[in-house]
């Protein structure tokens, strides 16, 4: 991933920020110039809640790039206490503890690191709330 | 009206003594053999993956000037896993519009030059960099959550969706063209390698090498042909499956379905995109073609196979037998249809057939197309 890009979508990504449309009431994350329902331009950021549901996950094996020292990935689709859904990562969690519904929480990770110029990209992945698996 | 009147295709597998030139070469040679052509007018180029690893900027036109026949014009298309239908869009718009008369569509891609590792992380890229892709999501992590919801959601479970491959390696058994050539028995699938579970090994298409051509024509330009494009649309999709109302529901499809009529017209033969088998089977019921969670239970009993009552679906043996060198395979999909429009695909086959899709999308439905063709 290019660092100039990753710099670019960090604050949304350390914050939990999306988008609330003011012509159809929906949000989105992450915030877009314009609303992917009903294509109003006439948007405000939001603060989303930073809890939600597993609706869905997977245990990725077909690792992707030379990550072979931080697998597993797993991946969760999560829909946030107001009704917005995001792909994000999991973590501190065991594959064996995965289910549907499975409450979440978000929590400050490393994401990425750069190889080449040695950057680390951070951004927020979910984690199981505690006492609610 | 726009006709497709030869094609060629390379065996999907590892080609790795080849460049993408030599496998587009060899599919233009093979479209080309019996035809009496002296010179194209347009040339275009499906790729994806190219640009990320040769690198090529101008794919198009150092393509053309290796094939050894006069080329007037050559341009590349991208669009991900559609590019090779996006290049058919582009060319039957070429010859609409009258600005050319004979075109030349080549769709390759390679995905065996690099150790699959680095291949995930580039096929990464075909979702949202801007959002999913942002996480190491890989090549099938939105699919395989959308296999679980499915499953969940109708109660289908793992074995019923099994069948899907099945078929589909039942059906390249018999295409010469096809990467694996070998028949599979549904209770295997579940217990397969795991690539992002419930997705297994037996789920997935193979990485594979491949190049396809398709010689589009006007009327007049070379005397017989192999069949009719009669419509191509394209839609796009949400970026997101977080962002679709119904993340089974690819909304776009079925509109396009709708606006094509497709689910009122009686189709016989269906190439579509099954990157993951629950993908083949999200197009089936999005596109109307079968009831919503019936899908894997349609397959399972036969209707799609090539004596059901439903139009034989990917003869080929699809993305998951077939193969699915990524910017190539929406051209090998015009290039079978049009075989079985005219009798002459060298495999399963479903005689008499007359109309015929070609259904392509993008990862999870960023884009899709849809050529409808029909017999001569
Ligand atoms: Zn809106």
């Amino acid at each position: 991933m290019v660092l100039a890009r990753w710099w670019r979508t960090r604050i949304p990504r350390y914050r939990l920020i999306g988008a609330q449309c003011k012509s159809c009431g929906r949000a989105h994350y992450p915030p877009r110039k314009a609303c992917p329902y009903c294509g109003s331009t006439e948007l405000e950021q939001v603060m989303l809640p930073r809890r939600g549901i597993l609706e869905s996950y997977t245990v990725v094996q077909s690792i992707p790039g030379d990550t072979r020292f931080q697998a597993p990935i797993i991946v969760g689709l999560v829909r946030l206490e107001n009704g917005v859904r995001l792909v994000a990562e999991l973590t501190d969690v065991q594959p064996e503890e995965l289910k549907l519904g499975l409450e979440v929480e978000a929590t400050m990770r490393r994401i990425r690191e750069d190889g080449d110029n040695g950057t680390i990209m951070y951004g927020l992945k979910f984690r199981p709330v505690l006492g609610k698996s | 009206m726009v006709y497709v009147s030869r094609v060629g295709m390379v065996k999907i597998g590892r080609h790795y003594e080849k460049s993408p030139r030599d496998l587009a070469f060899e599919a233009v040679r093979e479209a080309l053999a019996d035809a009496d052509i002296d010179s194209i007018d347009y040339l275009v180029v499906a790729s994806s993956l190219t640009y990320m690893q040769s690198p090529q900027l101008d794919l198009a036109a150092y393509i053309a000037s290796s094939l050894g026949l006069p080329v007037k014009s050559a341009l590349a298309v991208e669009a991900g896993e559609n590019s090779g239908l996006a290049a058919i869009e582009v060319a039957v718009n070429l010859i609409r519009s009258h600005a050319a008369e004979k075109v030349l569509v080549v769709g390759v891609d390679k995905l065996t030059d690099y150790p699959s590792g680095p291949t995930y992380e580039m096929l990464e890229a075909l979702y949202d960099t801007e959002s999913d892709a942002i996480y190491r999501i890989g090549h099938a992590a939105p699919l395989a959550m959308l296999m679980r919801i499915y499953m969940e959601k109708y109660g289908v479970d793992r074995n019923t969706l099994a069948y899907w491959p099945a078929m589909m390696h039942a059906h390249a058994k018999e295409n010469p063209y096809a990467m694996l050539r070998f028949a599979i028995k549904p209770e295997k699938v579940a217990t397969a390698m795991p690539i992002a579970d419930p997705i297994t090994l037996l789920d997935a298409y193979p990485l594979g090498d491949g190049a396809a051509a398709v010689l589009l024509t006007s009327e007049d330009q070379v005397g017989d042909h192999l069949a009719r494009i009669k419509e191509v649309a394209g839609a796009v999709g949400m970026p997101s499956i977080a962002l679709r109302e119904d993340p089974l529901m690819l909304e776009h499809v079925a509109k396009l379905s709708n606006e094509l009529n497709l689910s009122e017209e009686k189709v016989d033969i269906i190439e579509l995109h099954d990157n993951f088998t629950i993908m083949g089977l999200l197009l089936l019921e999005s596109l109307g073609l079968a009831p919503r969670g019936k899908a894997a239970e349609l397959v399972a009993t036969g209707y799609f196979d090539v004596d059901g009552e439903g139009p034989l679906v990917n003869a080929s043996g699809g993305l998951k037998a077939r193969g699915h060198p990524i910017g190539a395979t929406g051209v090998y999909m015009v290039a079978e249809v049009a075989l079985q429009l005219a009798g002459k695909f060298p495999g399963v086959k479903r005689p008499g057939a007359e109309k015929g899709l070609a259904v392509g999308i993008n990862a999870h439905g960023s884009s899709t197309r849809i050529v409808v063709m029909e017999s001569v």
